[in-house]
């Protein structure tokens, strides 16, 4: 018989950077089983959605689900409402959001490469992925008017236009991203020590992939073909040179150069974007009151952001539900524990990039 | 979009998405309830790999103490969803522990109307 030890992982844990608890059962360091609770920053945010704020105010409220992604959840939330009640986006505004967006999925994927940077001991590289973030955080700020919470979509289009010295801005600091952007991809591809330590540890077979669901990131680090920019019409990602970028390892390595390739990716469709930007109007008014339902699936940085609205010609909602990413992802994280070597937790918990904030809601 | 409801009754619910659920085909979403006062909708979501727009959608309803079906045995990953029902809808869901989202000492069944 082995040395069996139970070790608590979180809430408040290191590697960290949200709250949520694993209680992990070991024998000789071996994980043999696993529990775990989600629950520590639940706002009632659906239940406030359908009772306390008008339709037209619920775009707002999901984006402080989470700061990360609170772009992901507002266009998610005005794309149904915009369904149910038939309003005709105009096509500069879905240019600006496809950009927003893309710009979001950067910012994010980088603080999620840090992070596993981080957690691998390279803290140097931590700093720089980081330090690059800045560059995209400054030009959201520049773009939307916030760095965070931007506030930028709404239902029949978006709140501010580009204008022409930002657009030429935004091209010529692209260009700059770019270069920062595939240096990053180069280190986290070819640097010898981030190889010993990512590959082949905390590994997601495609076979599991499909049967625990998975989405995002880690689904298509495991070949996986799946994204919601593909499944689902929602943005004119077709038009922008959007490509779907998966690997077949399904470990910590394959799933930040899934990252780090979609990066570019992001960045190429944001150039194009703003290079082929349609005239016009940027939102269009709406009247009437929502009934029906109505869901739609958002590619959000972290995977597959799901969306279900229902109305009944009435101001606030009867239902808003929103299935995050992560909460996706939590069951075959659980699941992939078991057998792993606890020294593994960390960097494999943080390589899905896990957003508490999301799943808890 | 295409979308295709099976309206069943909650004791079918396992037996149809066994019928069609295959897991190289089908992407399962999640299952969602509307609270219709005294009892609840359910909405199983499903949408098949590489194709745009297309959701297969398993509708059911169940009163506040009837007890739901699990999908577990044929797809492993439900048990987030069908806990989340537990906690925020107080339903009885088969095999179904609370307590994941909600505290002990928040609201019961938070999502139900009135």
């Amino acid at each position: 018989m082995g040395n069996r030890i139970t070790v608590p992982f979180g809430s408040q844990h290191v590697a960290l950077p949200e709250p949520i608890k694993f209680v992990f059962q070991t024998e000789n360091e071996r994980i043999t089983s696993v529990e775990v609770d989600v629950g520590y920053v639940h706002r009632g945010i659906e239940k406030a959605c359908q009772t306390k704020f008008k339709y037209t105010q619920v775009g707002y409220v999901v984006a402080r689900v989470c700061g990360l992604c609170s772009i992901s959840h507002t266009l998610a939330y005005v794309t149904a409402v915009e369904r149910l009640m038939e309003v005709e986006v105009p096509k500069r505004a879905l240019y600006l959001r496809l950009i927003v967006g893309e710009l979001d999925r950067v910012h994010s994927h980088l603080l999620a490469m840090g992070h596993t940077a981080e957690v691998a001991g390279y803290e140097n590289l931590f700093m720089q992925t980081f330090r690059y973030r800045e560059t995209v955080m400054e030009l959201l700020e520049l773009l939307t008017g916030n760095r965070v919470q931007y506030d930028y979509a709404c239902i029949g289009g978006v709140n501010r236009d580009v204008t022409p010295e930002v657009a030429k801005t935004l091209k010529e600091r692209m260009k700059e991203l770019k270069e920062k952007c595939l240096w990053i991809k180069d280190v986290f591809e070819n640097d010898l020590t981030l190889k010993y330590r990512w590959k082949g540890v905390g590994i997601v077979t495609k076979e599991m992939a499909k049967e625990f669901n998975v989405v995002g990131p880690p689904a298509r680090a495991a070949g996986l073909e799946t994204d919601c920019r593909a499944e689902f019409n929602y943005l004119p990602f077709d038009e922008v040179g959007y490509k779907m970028v998966v690997r077949k390892g399904g470990d910590i390595y394959d799933r930040n150069l899934v990252r780090a390739y979609e990066v570019l990716n992001s960045i190429e469709m944001v150039e194009n974007a703003l290079d082929s930007l349609p005239q016009g109007e940027i939102k269009v008014p709406v009247k009437g009151l929502p009934d029906g339902e109505s869901f739609v699936r958002v590619e959000a940085p972290r995977g597959e952001l799901f969306y279900y609205v229902k109305g009944s010609k009435k101001l606030v909602l009867d239902r808003v539900r929103i299935r995050v990413p992560t909460f996706a992802n939590i069951p075959v994280m659980k699941e992939l524990f078991i057998g792993m070597d606890y020294s593994d937790v960390p960097a494999t918990v943080i390589s899905f990039d896990p957003c508490l904030s999301c799943t808890a809601r | 979009m295409e979308v295709e409801e099976i309206k069943v009754p909650l004791r079918d619910v396992r037996k149809t998405i066994k019928e069609f659920y295959e897991e190289d085909k089908w992407h399962f979403i999640t299952v969602n309830a509307v609270d219709l006062g005294g009892k609840v909708e359910l909405k199983w979501f499903f949408s098949p790999y590489g194709e745009k727009e297309r959701f297969r959608v398993v509708v059911s309803e169940a009163s506040y103490d009837e007890e739901i079906p699990t999908i577990t045995y044929l797809i492993p990953s439900a048990w987030i969803s069908e806990w989340e029902l537990a906690d925020l809808f107080g339903l009885n869901v088969e095999g179904a522990k609370t307590g994941l989202f909600l505290e002990p000492d928040s609201p019961k069944a938070p999502l139900r109307r009135g």
